[in-house]
């Protein structure tokens, strides 16, 4: 009697727990949406193999829908997506469908994981994954494979600007097995003596983003965005 | 004159690979002489000349000058030296004045502007001095190149064939710039020629080499006097009685008649007078008595042989 | 006397038109580059980048003049060495073919002083080529794109250098380069010593760097043994510098190979010079 109390109640527990998926994404979303526009301040840590980079600091300004840009002193390397790509492809919800995989523990908090796929054909993105806190309404860490970039994680680590859905950390794993040096322009000395390096297998690559001073819907003119 | 020997060449040797340039060349020049260096095309004159001033090393044989030798105290020889070799050369991209700088810089004398400008003066190329080279005439080089041996105030000056290729007016000036350095500045002067006329004009000295060894060397009068001249006799009639009377008269003369009014005699050059007494006490008209092998002929002779 | 001809030299190098030359066509080549990628750098970057950029986005200003004074530099590495051999393989030949040789030689200066004092020019007139060639790809290409990170493709990757850690990379790189290009000039002087003309020299010259370069290239374990030796692997040895970190100890080998060759040829020239015989 007693196990199959358990039982039931673990049953009930698990049918109030799971929730639409539709509904987490859209969570997630609306409170990304309270974003009209912010600029922060990111140190940039990228340890990719085949690229020797070190620190930098840059600033990053975003307006929606889907503006971005960079600025930095030096040369920074950043993903190609997955700062304003994600939050981009969320924001049109009948692009895409969600599915819920069932939940995991990250770190000491319980993640419901939805898969989202896209509803469009010819998409460049395969499929995302969203490891989403169900609790606070934000992404724990998101996968984005696509047909371009292989498999593209991330995760996400919130502070202050929690409320925003903006992360103050985070860490980017990327896959490099694409990369192809063109031969006849490194062609330099002293290569008979060092094996030179491919990146056959999988090797990934990290690049941490630590961001702060957040300056969230102050307003930021379009122009700043336009290429100089 | 002085005897004091400026330049002692000995037994002097040099091949290039199997071929020999100069076999045995031995010579010298006096303070103050102006020297004859003869030879024909290809004797060897020029190999000789590079040999001493250490263009070309010898294989064989000595070079003292001013009593030193050649390759031992090189520098010190070459600044009392001036020289052109084959024909002078300047950097045709530089102006005459440049030139005269540039080599005056490196001949181990202080030289001053003034000095160069008087030497352009003395060569007659003053006006022309800030005109590149690459314009000048082949007897303007000539003149530039003698500037430029002279620019160092050396006692000795080497000339190697210095009117190859000029005009008559040029070698006349050539001819009377080295009869200047002789007079006016008392330099002793070696010059080389394969045409006895230049030598004859102004040598007081000369060696006459060929196939690169020397042949004879001494005071350019004496080995004129010394030699037999064919002396060719015009008379008004009777030239078979008189080189009959002249063979009674002179032991040893060989003539023959190549016309009833002409004969022509093989005599040395001393004995000229005495035959024209003799002709005249003989009552033989003379019209004229000519000596015609110079020096040219000489030489001709000598290297032919 | 040595520093008397020194001086002699420079001028002779000055009044000649092919001394201008070499400079003049190491300006418009440069300056087409410079305008080549005014106009359309960004395609000649994306080349490199190609295959890092589908997966990351490079942002700042890469197409900089640091990146410039490097694209400079790697293509006319390949070029100087025809400038320079143009003025320095005609030092003792060239004077030979005109005559002045002979001129100069029966002056009371030895021998080994002519070539030292030629090879003295040889070097200022290498570096001004180097420091003119550092002028315009370096501060004319800073002032024409802007100062910025560097970013160079080695044969194990991408490397980004600061640009605060660029200026002292490209001094020794330039350093190394201008040894390098020593080694043209006294290898052209080298045969310089053999010829009587102007000709044979450049040509034997870019000869040897082309067969050099060739064997080099090739990919044969027989002259696995050969190639350390040739100056000519080491010619490219000032990219080492733009690596992190800088491989120094085969920085130090090139350029201690490269300072044998100088030494090498220009004993082999004033060997030679001393016992020529002066025919022309």
């Amino acid at each position: 009697m007693k196990q199959l109390l358990f039982l039931s109640f673990m049953l009930l527990w698990q049918v109030v727990s799971a929730q639409d998926p539709n509904e987490l994404v859209k969570a997630v979303r609306l409170k990304l949406e309270k974003v009209k526009d912010y600029s922060a301040d990111v140190h940039i840590k990228a340890q990719v193999p085949m690229i020797k980079i070190d620190e930098v600091d840059a600033k990053i300004f975003y307006k929606e829908p889907n503006q971005m840009k960079v600025e930095s002193k030096g040369i920074a390397i950043l993903p190609k997506q997955g700062l304003g790509e994600l939050n981009n492809f969320l924001s049109n919800e009948k692009a895409y469908t969600c599915a819920l995989n069932g939940t995991k523990m990250l770190g000491e908090v319980k993640t419901s994981v939805v898969s989202v796929l896209p509803l469009t054909e010819n998409a460049d993105v395969i499929l995302v994954k969203l490891w989403i806190d169900p609790v606070k309404d934000l992404i724990l860490k998101s996968q984005i494979t696509s047909k371009s970039n292989g498999t593209l994680d991330i995760n996400y680590f919130y502070g202050d600007q929690a409320k925003y859905g903006l992360p103050y950390k985070m860490v980017f794993t990327i896959d490099v097995k694409k990369f192809k040096l063109p031969k006849s322009v490194a062609a330099d000395l002293h290569q008979n003596k060092k094996k030179p390096k491919t990146t056959e297998g999988s090797q990934t690559g990290t690049i941490v983003l630590q961001i702060s001073n957040y300056k969230v819907n102050q307003g930021i003119p379009d122009s700043k965005f336009k290429a100089n | 004159m002085n005897q004091e020997p400026i330049i002692e060449v000995k037994g002097l040797q040099k091949n290039f690979g199997a071929f020999t340039a100069v076999k045995d060349v031995s010579f010298t020049v006096n303070k103050g002489d102006v020297f004859g260096f003869l030879g024909p095309n290809g004797a060897g004159k020029s190999t000789t000349m590079r040999c001493m001033l250490s263009l070309i090393k010898p294989n064989a044989g000595q070079i003292n000058i001013f009593g030193k030798n050649l390759f031992e105290a090189r520098n010190e020889i070459l600044a009392q030296v001036g020289s052109i070799v084959e024909k002078p050369d300047f950097y045709k991209y530089l102006s005459a004045r440049k030139n005269l700088e540039i080599f005056a810089r490196i001949s181990g004398a202080d030289v001053s502007q003034q000095t160069i400008f008087e030497t352009l003066d003395f060569v007659g190329l003053t006006g022309r001095e800030k005109d590149k080279v690459g314009g000048f005439s082949h007897g303007m080089r000539q003149r530039l190149g003698i500037a430029q041996t002279l620019l160092h105030q050396p006692e000795l000056i080497i000339l190697d064939e210095p009117t190859t290729g000029l005009d008559p007016q040029g070698i006349i000036e050539v001819r009377d710039l080295i009869l200047r350095l002789k007079n006016e500045q008392n330099k002793t002067v070696i010059l080389s020629s394969h045409q006895l006329a230049e030598i004859e004009h102004v040598a007081n000295r000369m060696v006459i080499i060929n196939k690169g060894q020397t042949i004879i060397e001494g005071s350019v009068s004496e080995l004129m006097n010394a030699q037999e001249t064919l002396l060719s006799i015009e008379l008004l009639q009777r030239a078979n009685e008189a080189l009959h009377l002249l063979q009674q008269q002179f032991s040893n003369i060989k003539g023959e008649v190549i016309s009833p009014k002409t004969l022509e005699l093989n005599v040395e050059r001393n004995l000229i007078p005495a035959i024209n007494s003799a002709l005249v006490n003989g009552g033989f008209a003379v019209v004229a008595l000519e000596p015609k092998r110079t020096l040219e002929d000489f030489f001709i002779q000598m290297t032919q042989n | 006397m040595l520093w008397k001809n020194t001086y002699n030299e420079f001028i002779k190098i000055l009044a000649k038109p092919r001394s201008y030359i070499g400079l003049a066509a190491l300006t418009l080549l440069i300056l087409i580059i410079l305008f080549a990628m005014k106009a359309d750098g960004r395609m000649y970057i994306s080349f490199v980048t190609a295959s890092f950029e589908q997966t990351l986005s490079f942002n700042g200003n890469i197409l900089n003049g640091n990146l410039i004074a490097f694209i400079v530099l790697q293509m006319l590495i390949v070029h100087i060495p025809l400038l320079v051999a143009l003025v320095t393989g005609d030092l003792l030949s060239g004077e030979a073919a005109m005559g002045t040789l002979r001129m100069l030689l029966t002056k009371p200066i030895s021998r080994s002083q002519v070539v030292i004092s030629k090879l003295i020019a040889a070097a200022v007139y290498t570096l001004i080529l180097v420091v003119w060639m550092g002028f315009l790809a370096l501060i004319v290409g800073r002032w024409m794109f802007g100062t910025g990170d560097l970013i160079v493709l080695n044969s194990d990757g991408l490397v980004i250098l600061n640009y605060a850690d660029v200026l002292w990379r490209y001094g020794l790189a330039f350093a190394v380069a201008y040894l390098a290009l020593m080694t043209i000039a006294t290898l052209s002087i080298a045969f310089s010593a053999f010829a009587d003309n102007s000709i044979g020299p450049i040509v034997s010259t870019m000869a040897v760097i082309i067969l050099f370069t060739i064997i080099g290239s090739l990919d044969v374990s027989v002259f696995d043994h050969v190639k350390p030796w040739l100056f000519t692997t080491h010619m490219a040895s000032w990219r080492s510098f733009f690596s992190d970190p800088v491989p120094w100890s085969a920085i130090w080998e090139s350029v201690w190979i490269l300072l044998g060759h100088n030494i090498l040829f220009v004993a082999i020239a004033i060997f030679k010079f001393k016992r020529k015989d002066i025919t022309t």
